[in-house]
């Protein structure tokens, strides 16, 4: 019994390990068009790639400090919101991060 | 709402001034959104129990504002192993020698056991942690450590050790210093009843020959060992064994010889019958003073041979797992035993 547990959270170390890595991809991608942190992770979830606002907001800033995305505070539905987009920088990065995911995704298809 | 509001306030309380207001509002503006839709699903206002689960499942306060913050720490994962053994190195330094010599004037001098205070030794083990830890972070945080990690060749790198090859060197030191002390304890030492030293007259105990005698044959065991360890100079477990004997015998009379008091007197052509007799006492009571020391220096030896018999035995049975089986007989490889 104990021992499944063990596995089960090995496994889930190592599965949120290997999802960390892709997350910020999945992020960029989402931003080719403007979205505030709500609706993103809503979009990223509803294409299975659960994220939380605890990871997704630092995220967020993380990626933004990098000069990779721009985000600017504006109303909407009476609310204030923070809108996030890819900045030219963040696009270019997109393209070489998906170009290497491609390469990856090739090799270990191959490997596996 | 009122919990939602006391779950930010404990979320700012932990966040970096500067960034405060902004993440709060952008952490606020998701949480209410979450709050809204589940509420649109149900068609009610949440109850507190509802927004308690929710908050739960964002995590605590301490945990959201944390991922916010940059990873700090003192000493970071390339100095930690080196802290940790430098430290390990300095904490056992501090305890065990005392531990020791508190338990060797417990046996053997408990009137004196009071020399040593042991209650100042916690005091010892933080200053000894707190210093080395101070170190370290200074090492860390000036870019010192960024300079080490520099400073290294591959060539400078120390040659790959066998524990259990014996110096040739080592053996030959051994060699050449039990010869100068055979010279000199059968010179000088020769157990008559008076030994004539440097001028001055050593008047011991008539047990003094026995322990003479039993000194010059382990001396001429380990002069053997040594001999034999020159030309073969691996360790097994029977050399590493006959070490040990000849170590713990060889302490184990000189513990004896304190605790005995052989000395009995001295003298001298320029010295009074007064000072002759101080001299005496104080001689005497150097002896005693020095016993627990010399227990300890005896269980450390034995310490020492014991860990060299169980690398020894270790390391053979670790090089006779991974020798292939031939026609289903597992071979050895010679050890020299």
């Amino acid at each position: 019994m104990s021992q499944s547990i063990d596995n089960h959270e090995r496994f889930e170390n190592l599965r949120l390990e290997l999802r960390r890595g892709c997350l910020s991809l999945a992020v960029l991608s989402q931003l080719k068009t403007e979205r505030y942190g709500y609706t993103l992770r809503k979009a990223l979830n509803e294409q299975g790639m659960e994220i939380d606002e605890g990871t997704l907001y630092p995220l967020l800033r993380r990626l933004e400090s990098h000069g990779l995305l721009t985000s600017e505070w504006r109303e909407e539905e009476k609310r204030n919101k923070r809108f996030y987009r890819l900045s030219p920088d963040g696009k270019q990065v997109l393209k070489q991060l998906a170009a290497e995911w491609q390469n990856i995704n090739k090799s270990l298809n191959g490997i596996l | 709402m009122e919990l939602l509001d006391r779950y930010l306030q404990a979320v700012q309380f932990f966040l970096p001034k500067k960034q405060k207001a902004d993440i709060i509002a952008e952490l606020s503006e998701d949480l209410r959104s979450q709050i809204e839709e589940k509420e649109a699903e149900l068609g009610r206002t949440l109850t507190d129990s509802e927004l308690e689960a929710l908050l739960k499942r964002c995590g605590s306060p301490w945990e959201v504002a944390s991922r916010y913050l940059p990873q700090r720490y003192l000493i970071g994962p390339t100095l930690f192993p080196a802290y940790r053994f430098f430290l390990g190195i300095l904490l056992l330094g501090c305890v065990v020698p005392r531990f020791l010599v508190w338990i060797g004037f417990l046996i053997f001098d408990p009137a004196d056991r009071g020399y040593l205070n042991m209650g100042n030794m916690l005091e010892t083990i933080v200053s000894a942690a707190f210093f080395t830890t101070l170190a370290f972070a200074i090492i860390e945080w000036t870019g010192i450590k960024l300079k080490l990690m520099d400073y290294w060749n591959p060539r400078k790198l120390p040659p790959v050790k066998d524990p259990n090859r014996i110096s040739r060197a080592n053996s030959l030191v051994e060699i050449g210093a039990l010869v100068v002390f055979f010279a000199l304890f059968f010179q000088v030492l020769w157990p008559g009843p008076v030994i004539d030293m440097f001028g001055a007259k050593i008047v011991l105990a008539p047990a003094w020959r026995g322990f003479f005698w039993a000194y010059t044959v382990l001396a001429m065991c380990s002069l053997a060992l040594s001999g034999v360890n020159l030309f073969r100079p691996y360790r097994t477990k029977s050399r590493a064994f006959w070490r040990l004997l000849l170590d713990v015998a060889g302490g184990a009379m000189f513990c004896w010889l304190l605790k005995a008091q052989l000395f009995l007197g001295i003298s001298a052509p320029n010295l009074s019958e007064e000072k002759a007799a101080e001299l005496t006492a104080l001689l005497k009571l150097i002896m005693a003073k020095a016993l627990p020391w010399a227990v300890v220096i005896l269980v450390a030896i034995l310490l020492m041979s014991s860990y060299r018999i169980f690398r020894v035995w270790s390391s053979d049975r670790r090089r006779n797992a991974i020798v292939p089986s031939v026609n289903g007989v597992t071979t050895s490889i010679a050890t020299g035993t």
